[in-house]
């Protein structure tokens, strides 16, 4: 079975670079989700892969370049565009006759039809065909000739969710028969059904490769939650004994959320100070946070909150302004700290990417220097004087 | 290249526009030439009795089969209407995106590029050996009952010259909508060009010529201008008009060859470099 070995990848528009130096291996027998936001790369990377756009360095599929194979489509199958057909020729006419030179039987065709439910529609014309019918008729053409490598940009868009989770199973069963697949997607929640493995990028660049599970296990998002009505005295005793490795954080009254220890070492250190405790339990990050915290800054295209805007007054009357509300025209409200809210520890960097990302401190928190204490406002409110309880190690 | 051929059939043979386009052009161009032919018949039917000399057998026969395009400065419609089918072959690609799925089914490059014009090229040359045979049958329907000398080879290179002309025209408009990968502009230009800008240009050439006595002719060097004497230099044919050279005025048949050919091969070696460099 085929591995993809991408290496050096690179491409330029007008001096600006969309792809740049991506090397990258996708293995047999494993799903390999390919991550970044809007503008990142991941389509025109895909197009590198495949010689369809021109570019810098090299990538094989089994040891040969794309091009190189007489019946391509048995080797790889692709999926790049939502609608790739005409308008007006029948879907089984589209298939038949990108299978003709790849001498790819007319049976075949309506195997495929059937795999993704279009057999019904073979005969009509694509044109009428909604955005998920034509992704179907995509993956029927991707899966035409039965190739060891799927390449598919994001294959999900405008399925219905039976179409999603009949594509990630189809997905999934195929990677399981040892084929590769690689498939870009901005459902983020799917992908974490769906792959074993990730390629990130932002900006065109690497921003992390590897199995999904050590990619949300860097994220800053996982968590201890405690719930205690000692947090004060609790986040204290943590706080020692994290000793700069992780942080403590109080985020509610009387709850905590702790980066550095496990659930067992804070419930051993609650019960030998006879601390009560409410809640603990372990946070795990989503491939949505991991992403998120890993991506944060490098967006092509980045959307800004709305300034607050006084609710509209009927004509005739003086707009009232609330208290603290600034009017049009002058500077926002930066937004409020929640009371005894701190930021956590010290990003983690991410794990086998060659660049750092720009980290942004979480929930848009200044960060504390390495090593240095966050000290609680000197002015919070201190009811049952558990809420600012925290501190960062 | 064979399997970009077999892609590239299947992409023209399933595409109901293709056949469309070929059926109107070949029926159009039938019936004008059935049209014309009944209203030569019925409004002169005494002068056209018995035997017909060699020359004018020649010169009618070619005109009824080719739609009278031997008669300058008739429109050759089949060629301007079966071009289309050259523009769409490559625009209906960057349309409907659909030339990342042709290479992701046949990568090479020029096997793609050579199978497009190879594949359309014999269509428009077929549509156009099919419309002249019915033309010259609908011709005889009407005039059968006179004695023409029938030179079959003769009519037969007739046919070629309509042949090759449409299949350059083809070739051009396709190598154009290549470059500029909009099919829309394309069409526009297959019938500004000739019938606007080259008709202004002569028009022009015609005025500074009062005074530059010999500028008028340079015309003739005009692409379509030139294009047009493919079929229009009877000399081939043993008619009228043997013409004062290669490259005379007015041209020859092989000098128009030579220059509208010329002009089309360097447009498809743009488009050629363009295909293989240019992202898909």
């Amino acid at each position: 079975m085929a591995v993809i070995q991408a290496r050096g990848l690179g491409k330029a528009y007008k001096g600006k670079t969309a792809v740049n130096n991506l090397s990258f291996d996708v293995r047999p027998g494993t799903v390999t989700g390919f991550l970044g936001p809007n503008g990142s790369g991941k389509s025109t990377t895909m197009r590198l892969m495949l010689g369809l756009d021109n570019g810098h360095g090299t990538c094989t599929f089994d040891g040969h370049p794309f091009a190189a194979y007489d019946v391509p489509m048995q080797h790889v199958g692709a999926l790049l565009e939502a609608k790739p057909f005409h308008p007006t020729r029948t879907a089984r006419n589209h298939l038949r006759m990108i299978a003709a030179p790849n001498r790819i039987p007319d049976t075949r065709v309506d195997e495929v039809l059937g795999m993704v439910g279009l057999s019904d529609v073979a005969g009509k014309e694509p044109g009428t065909f909604s955005l998920g019918m034509g992704q179907r008729l995509g993956l029927a053409a991707a899966l035409l000739g039965n190739p060891h490598t799927l390449i598919l940009d994001e294959p999900a868009n405008g399925l219905d969710p039976q179409g999603i989770r009949w594509m990630r199973d189809m997905l999934k069963n195929l990677a399981s028969e040892g084929r590769s697949v690689f498939v870009s997607s901005h459902l983020l929640s799917e992908m974490a059904l769906m792959a074993d493995e990730l390629v990130v990028i932002g900006r065109g660049r690497m921003i992390a490769n590897g199995p999904v599970a050590e990619f949300t296990k860097q994220s800053s998002a996982n968590h201890i939650k405690v719930r205690t009505p000692q947090a004060h005295d609790l986040a204290g005793l943590i706080g020692q004994r994290l000793a700069g490795q992780g942080s403590v954080q109080a985020v509610a009254p009387g709850e905590l959320s702790v980066v550095g220890l496990s659930a067992d070492d804070i419930g051993d250190m609650a019960f030998d100070n006879q601390i009560r405790l409410h809640e603990l339990s372990t946070v795990q990050a989503s491939l949505e946070d991991a992403f998120l915290e890993l991506t944060g800054g490098s967006e092509e295209y980045q959307a800004h909150a709305l300034a607050p805007r006084p609710p509209q007054q009927p004509y005739g009357q003086q707009p009232q302004q609330a208290p603290g509300q600034q009017p049009y025209g002058e500077q926002p409200q930066q937004p409020q700290q929640a009371p005894g809210q701190q930021p956590y520890g010290q990003p983690q960097a991410p794990y086998g990417g060659p660049q750092q990302p720009q980290q942004q401190a979480p929930y848009g928190q200044p960060q504390a220097q390495p090593g240095q204490w966050a000290q609680p406002p000197a002015q919070a409110p201190r009811d049952g004087g558990d809420e600012n309880a925290g501190g960062q190690a | 290249m064979t399997a970009a051929l077999r892609y590239e059939w299947a992409r023209l043979t399933t595409l109901r526009s293709t056949w469309w386009i070929t059926g109107i052009s070949v029926v159009v161009s039938a019936g004008f030439t059935f049209v014309v032919a009944m209203l030569i018949r019925l409004n002169i039917p005494t002068e056209l009795k018995g035997d017909v000399s060699k020359k004018d057998s020649q010169f009618f026969l070619e005109a009824g089969m080719t739609q009278f395009s031997n008669v300058d400065p008739v429109f050759y419609l089949i060629a301007y209407a079966i071009a289309i089918l050259g523009i769409l072959s490559w625009g209906h690609e960057y349309r409907h995106g659909m030339i990342r799925a042709t290479l992701t089914a046949v990568p090479d490059r020029t096997s793609v590029w050579s199978a497009k014009f190879i594949t359309v090229g014999a269509w428009v040359a077929g549509a156009v050996l099919v419309a002249n045979v019915l033309s010259l049958m609908c011709t005889l329907l009407w005039f059968g009952s006179l004695d023409f000398h029938y030179d079959w080879p003769e009519l037969g290179i007739s046919i070629v010259q309509r042949m090759v002309y449409t299949v350059l025209l083809t070739w051009l408009v396709m190598a154009v909508t290549e470059l500029i990968r909009h099919q829309t502009f394309a069409l526009v230009l297959l019938y500004l060009w000739p019938l606007g800008v080259e008709t202004l240009l002569r028009a022009m050439l015609a005025i500074f010529g009062i005074f530059n006595p010999g500028v008028d002719d340079s015309a003739r060097f005009l692409p379509f201008n030139a294009g047009g004497r493919i079929i229009q230099d009877w000399s081939l044919t043993g008619g009228f008009d043997p013409g004062d050279g290669l490259f005379g005025n007015p041209l020859s048949a092989w000098g128009a060859f030579i220059i509208f050919g010329g002009i089309t091969a360097a447009v498809m070696a743009l488009s050629l470099f363009s295909f293989k460099t240019r992202d898909a």
